[in-house]
């Protein structure tokens, strides 16, 4: 980059050097900062609280595996299962739907209708929430227009079981499905089509053997984030007061505020330790799966 | 191609009528209340309730408060990651890939961690005025240090898209031997060329704010989700209009600023 | 490997490709307008046209990837409009990225063999002779982002190949190539082409590349043949002045026609071919068929000289404005500098003549 610049004296050079170094690490450094503040410290306080046992009696703190191994029985072990059995169903089932309608609008003619779409999802994906558990308590909880209008419930329809909150959570893992898969399907090119058409392969084979294949980092990619999406997900669940589904992120903030037992703060912070782990595991796996897409489909 | 179209036909009005039933429904279950027939009294009062527009502001506040931070914190940090320490963006990479791995939920039990050593270990040292003040519960900043931290993911790939399609150096280096200075330089050739990123990331990080809900309700605090929540217990036609309201009015804002932002687009090219 | 080869050229003979009356219109763009064209067996017969002219779209009804709104495609005299991409038996090349990323360069090569059921060992058995024949013997197991722009479109050529088509076809396949690759591929194609005898149509936009692979070149304009004819005639007896014009460098002269001879330059000079109705007329002139030489009372100057090595081509501004190129080998070009006062002749030949521009 120096050798672009003009030509000068020895002294300006140097200095030139100098200024230009200097602003680039310190222009990151505030990010850095910030990151270790907010960011750090809390995460520390909670590896330090997950470890921490305050004797009963004396009130002294000394360090225990305790916490943690409350954390994985009984109640709180069911509701991390849960958690992960739900998180799991709903990205899988939402990751297809999700390619299926990515499909549909990318390679639609109407510019309209993609924009749109892509717009929805962005919300959906990023807002969701609150919003969108009252809309399904309004529709299809026990006093909702369709369970009301249709008699779902005679059915045996109940918004508040398993697969009542795998319905909502579609409800955001779908668009960001969408959002995740779009620039992948975008990214495939039409001369591969046609190659593999002119190697004497159907349509089928196509995407048997080339669509898929070439997919396969971002599609797994997806189902990665959209694991953690669900897996994370609390103010959905918070909101559909009177859930049966046992959920982790709910035993978590019952613990913090003391709902069922008192005194349960550190066993709520080995719970979250738990989430970092599961939801690390998976991400680690994420990473190098979307370096390879990005590679192939830049 | 012709033959895809029924399959895709199908697939969109399956979609279509998964995302919208619920709108309409929702829609219908605040007009029509049992007992009293149809009545838009779930729309007229939402104004007068009582911490709609209290909460709802602090939403706004909060959620402008974080758009400024993240835009302060990443863009220097990503342009200089383009201009002068590559080296740095591995590290740049996982910080802002973390917060991924942490839900939002652990993040705030940590986060109540912390703000508790204030009374428990600092309350002699002046550090505690500055635990108190960030948890006021008219500006709670401690909820926009969550959000940035929080937005950090979305806000990284918005940007690191919107740079890889320019070429920051040398838009620099021509804005230089054109007689710029360096911050005219950024200000002048290279802000207006991520105009789009810039938009993106604020737009991404408004919807998070103003929907988020964990953080605040595990901190104590009540911003717009946090009273949906609240007073969907007495008012339950009223939560749900707020809530329908409140997805499409953002849905409405993403789509005509997308329109503005790709005309913007189109425009800078031709 | 050579067994291969010759078995190939024996076991089939090289196929004929018939466009009849062929339509196709995109929305309102009419993207050919009746063409017709006939490729004889084993020949390499090379698409040219301006972009927009339709000759990729022709390529691309013969690969089946595009139907015609009217007229026919024969293979060996037979229609194949009918029979879907997959069944045509024509290999093609794409102008660029068209390697499955996630194959490496055998398994690409292997592709059309594996859809059809081949056994694995066979197929990379195959596979690997092809990749031998286009020099890539040792690059197998490569990934197509580990080759560069030219290996991989060797490879691409070897995976047109790997089915025995009947007629090869190449869409642009050098125009993402940097100059030097591009000429080694462009003989490369051409030794291999001659040893398969494989009937190949080469699509192309740049002339240079046409002239001087081909044994015919088709120019297309508009969605129509202009000129099918062998590259000599083509540049020699180009009978159209579009074709003159796209084909090689050519001035335009104003001139006065008079029944079958023109008047140009103060000489009266035979016409070639048809002439317009109209007596006011350009003459098509090319560079190396001009005279230039000093003269102090010409009213023609030399605006300009660029040194191509052997020669030298000047521009010439007439009296009237109209700028001539001329070639002039470069000994005779060094005395005749910009500014240099010149007049201007023709040699008494034929010449092509056309209805005035503008």
């Amino acid at each position: 980059m120096t050798a672009t610049l003009p030509k000068a004296g020895a002294v300006p050079v140097a200095s030139m050097k100098r200024r230009r170094r200097a602003p680039g690490w310190l222009a990151v450094l505030p990010l850095l900062v910030f990151t270790a503040l907010a960011f750090g410290l809390p995460a520390l306080a909670m590896f330090n609280g997950a470890f921490t046992v305050k004797g009963q009696t004396t009130g002294a703190t000394s360090y225990s595996l305790s916490n943690l191994t409350t954390s994985l029985h009984g109640a709180y072990l069911t509701a991390l299962l849960g958690s992960v059995k739900l998180s799991a169903v709903s990205a899988a089932i939402a990751a297809v739907l999700g390619l299926s309608l990515a499909q549909a609008v990318v390679t639609s003619r109407f510019r309209a209708l993609r924009e749109a779409v892509l717009t929805a999802s962005g919300v959906l994906a990023n807002f969701g929430g609150v919003p969108l558990a009252f809309a399904f308590v309004a529709t299809l909880g026990n006093s909702g227009v369709l369970t009301r209008h249709l008699g779902l419930a005679k059915h045996g329809w109940d918004l508040y079981s398993f697969w009542g909150l795998i319905t909502v959570y579609l409800y955001f893992l779908i668009p960001l499905m969408v959002l995740t898969i779009t620039p992948a399907l975008e990214g495939l090119r039409s001369h591969w089509r046609e190659a593999a058409r002119n190697n004497g392969a159907t349509a089928l084979q196509y995407w048997r053997h080339v669509a898929l294949p070439v997919l396969a980092p971002s599609l797994l990619g997806g189902l990665v984030l959209l694991f953690g999406s669900a897996f994370a997900a609390y103010a959905t669940a918070a909101a559909m007061v009177g859930s049966s589904v046992p959920l982790v992120t709910l035993q978590i903030a019952d613990a913090i505020s003391g709902n069922v037992l008192v005194g349960q703060e550190n066993v709520a912070l080995a719970l979250s330790l738990d989430m970092v782990l599961v939801a690390g595991l998976v991400m680690a796996m994420y990473l190098p799966l979307q370096r390879r897409s990005a590679r192939w489909l830049a | 191609m012709a033959r895809l179209n029924p399959w895709r036909w199908c697939v969109l009005a399956c979609a279509g009528l998964y995302f919208l039933v619920p709108l309409a429904a929702s829609v219908v279950f605040t007009v029509d209340v049992p007992g009293q027939g149809v009545t838009f009294d779930a729309y007229t009062h939402i104004l007068s309730a009582d911490g709609f527009l209290s909460s709802l502001l602090l939403s706004l506040e909060l959620a402008a408060a974080t758009i400024a931070a993240v835009l302060l914190l990443m863009v220097p940090a990503m342009v200089a990651l383009r201009l002068g320490a590559p080296k740095l963006r591995p590290v740049v990479d996982v910080v802002c890939s973390l917060p991924l791995v942490v839900p939002p939920i652990a993040l705030a039990a940590g986060m109540g961690t912390v703000l508790k050593w204030g009374p428990e270990h600092l309350s002699r040292t002046p550090l505690f005025q500055t635990f108190v003040a960030i948890q006021n519960p008219s500006f709670p900043f401690v909820l926009v240090l969550a959000y940035v931290v929080m937005a950090l993911p979305f806000a990284y790939r918005a940007l690191d898209a919107g740079l890889r399609a320019i070429d920051v150096p040398t838009l620099v280096e021509a804005a230089r031997s054109c007689g710029a200075s360096w911050p005219q330089a950024l200000v002048r050739a290279v802000l207006p060329n991520l105009r789009g990123a810039l938009l993106n990331t604020s737009f991404l990080t408004l919807a998070l704010v103003l929907g988020e809900f964990t953080v605040a309700q595990l901190l104590g605090f009540q911003p717009f989700a946090v009273w949906i929540v609240t007073v969907s217990g007495s008012q339950a036609q009223l939560s749900v209009a707020v809530s329908v309201l409140s997805l499409l009015v953002t849905w409405a804002l993403l789509l005509a600023l997308a329109g503005f932002g790709g005309r913007s687009r189109t425009a800078s090219r031709g | 490997m050579t067994a291969t080869t010759r078995d190939k050229a024996v076991a089939e003979k090289a196929a004929t490709v018939e466009f009849r009356r062929l339509r196709r219109e995109f929305g309102k763009t009419i993207a050919l307008d009746g063409l017709d064209l006939a490729v004889r067996p084993g020949e390499l017969l090379a698409l040219l046209g301006p972009s927009g002219c339709g000759k990729t779209t022709a390529l691309r009804l013969l690969a089946g990837f595009e139907h015609p709104d009217a007229g026919e495609v024969l293979v060996d005299g037979q229609d194949v409009t009918g029979v879907p991409a997959h069944r045509r038996d024509a290999g093609m090349v794409f102008q660029s990225y068209s390697l499955f990323p996630h194959l490496s360069a055998v398994d690409n090569v292997a592709f059309g063999l594996r859809m059809r059921k081949v056994r694995t060992a066979e197929r990379r058995a195959r596979a690997a002779v092809l990749l031998e024949l286009v020099g890539l013997g040792d690059k197998g197991e490569r990934f197509p982002h580990q080759l560069s722009g030219g290996q991989q479109q060797r490879v691409a050529l070897a995976r047109a190949l790997a089915l025995r088509p009947r007629v090869l076809l190449l869409d642009e396949p050098l125009s993402a190539l940097d100059a030097k690759v591009r000429l080694t591929l462009r003989e490369e194609i051409r030794r291999l082409q001659r040893e398969l005898g494989i009937t190949t149509l080469f699509v192309t936009h740049d002339q240079e590349e046409a002239l001087s692979m081909a044994d015919r070149v088709a120019v297309m304009r508009a969605g129509r043949l202009e000129q099918c004819a062998p590259p000599s005639e083509l540049y020699g007896r180009p009978a159209t002045a579009f074709v003159a014009e796209f084909v090689g460098t050519m001035s335009r002269i104003p001139g006065h026609l008079d029944g079958t001879t023109v008047e140009v330059l103060g000489q009266r000079l035979p016409a070639d071919g048809e002439v317009p109705a109209t007596p006011e007329v350009d003459v098509l002139v090319r560079p190396e068929a001009v005279h230039v030489a000093a003269e102090g009372q010409g009213d023609a100057r030399v605006v300009a000289t660029a040194f191509l090595g052997a020669t030298t081509r000047l521009t010439v501004r007439m009296a009237d404005g109209v700028e001539i190129k001329a070639d002039l080998s470069t000994h005779e070009a060094a005395a005749l500098a910009a500014g240099t006062a010149v007049r201007v002749s023709l040699p008494r030949r034929p010449v092509l003549v056309a209805e005035r521009a503008h």
